[in-house]
């Protein structure tokens, strides 16, 4: 797609929301596993949590994907080849740091090889965790979906549901003794 | 110098290796302990470490499983340790054999077993890597081999510098903070 066609079916024709909806249902990870973060990252996948219920679908190149996932220990030789993966992606693309290592080095906090994903490549959402669970990764994905849409964070709705009808009623208040009664009584 | 071992690894004489290799080692054997495994430990002399690896390969051994190094920085010695197994020789299967060989830190050299053991080749350039243990004969002494190339080098002299020696400081690469 050229850019002017892209500029036309963005801003004259207002197709950004129906862009941005296309994005958010087909975040396509590229798995960068260098560590034991991969097997959570096959459990997310599996049929026990199904990632691919919200888009998320693994897949085996960099040139056809939009979220790299960075899953484990980046080494210094590691680095170079997560810059040429992250040059490799086209627009728009966004990366997932997983699990400690990816985040802030982890085990190896002050080793002589080891660097921090964000200082090689851009991170949009970081994933704690060692390793994190696969209900952590889907949180994760959502965050890019909100960061998709324009609203940044771990927002999550919660869901709530009345059990007052299932519970006990809640104790009552004990009574409290009269004020009168307890000032009277040191008197006499 | 017969080094000590760690306490958890004391001498034991009825171990049923130790007959033979003291028959095959000659004198090499300067002193022996057993770990809490039951595998048996031998501290040789540095010089005969060839004649102790061919010696070994003839008991049975068939492959050399780690080859390390340990520093003693505050009594200025590396003692380097070879571990054998064997595949091939059923009553040997249960058996590990540690030989131990300690230098001097200030001048880390020891004959290189590669063309006896192949596999040995990988450790000792790791080794050599790590600690800055050259061995001697090995034809890959000199260059990195796992390392970044651009990581661990005196930034001053450009010589490298080697990881695991306790001496060696971790830059400050923004993770510590």
């Amino acid at each position: 797609m050229s850019q002017a066609l892209r500029e036309f079916l963005l801003k004259k024709a207002k197709l950004e929301s129906l862009f941005k909806w296309g994005v958010r249902w087909s975040l396509w990870p590229v798995h960068l596993v260098t560590s034991c973060c991969g097997v959570e990252v096959a459990h997310t996948s599996g049929p026990g949590f199904d990632a691919e219920r919200w888009g998320v679908l693994p897949f085996h190149t960099m040139r056809q994907s939009n979220v790299l996932l960075v899953e484990g220990t980046i080494t210094r030789k590691m680095a170079k080849v997560l810059k040429q993966v992250y040059e490799q992606m086209p627009e728009p693309k966004y990366v997932i740091a997983m699990g400690a290592c990816a985040v802030r080095g982890g085990l190896f906090w002050n080793s002589y090889h080891v660097v921090q994903v964000d200082t090689v490549v851009p991170v949009d959402v970081y994933i704690s965790g060692c390793p994190p669970t696969p209900e952590a990764v889907i949180r994760a994905f959502m965050m890019v979906h909100n960061k998709i849409k324009g609203k940044p964070g771990p927002y999550v709705e919660p869901v709530k549901v009345d059990l007052t009808p299932f519970l006990p009623p809640p104790p009552k208040p004990p009574a409290k003794p009269a004020p009168q009664q307890a000032q009277q009584a040191p008197a006499a | 110098m017969a080094a000590k071992f760690p306490p958890k690894c004391p001498p034991q004489g009825d171990h049923p290796l130790l007959e033979k290799v003291k028959q095959t080692f000659g004198g090499a054997v300067l002193n022996h302990g057993v770990t809490p495994e039951g595998h048996l430990c031998v501290l040789v002399p540095p010089d005969k470490i060839r004649d102790v690896a061919a010696a070994v390969k003839n008991m049975g051994f068939d492959h050399v499983l780690s080859l390390s190094a340990v520093d003693y920085a505050a009594e200025g010695r590396f003692m380097v340790t070879y571990i054998f197994a064997s595949y091939l020789t059923p009553e040997l299967r249960s058996q590990l054999l540690h030989i131990r060989a300690e230098i001097p830190r200030d001048n880390p050299k020891i004959a290189s077993i590669a063309d006896i053991y192949p596999s040995a080749d990988y450790e000792e350039r790791e080794c050599h890597e790590m600690f800055g243990i050259w061995f001697e004969g090995n034809p890959h002494m000199g260059k990195r081999f796992i390392l970044d190339p651009d990581c661990c080098v005196d930034e001053k002299t450009g010589k490298p510098l080697y990881p695991l020696r306790k001496d060696y400081k971790v830059p400050d690469w923004g993770l510590t903070g």
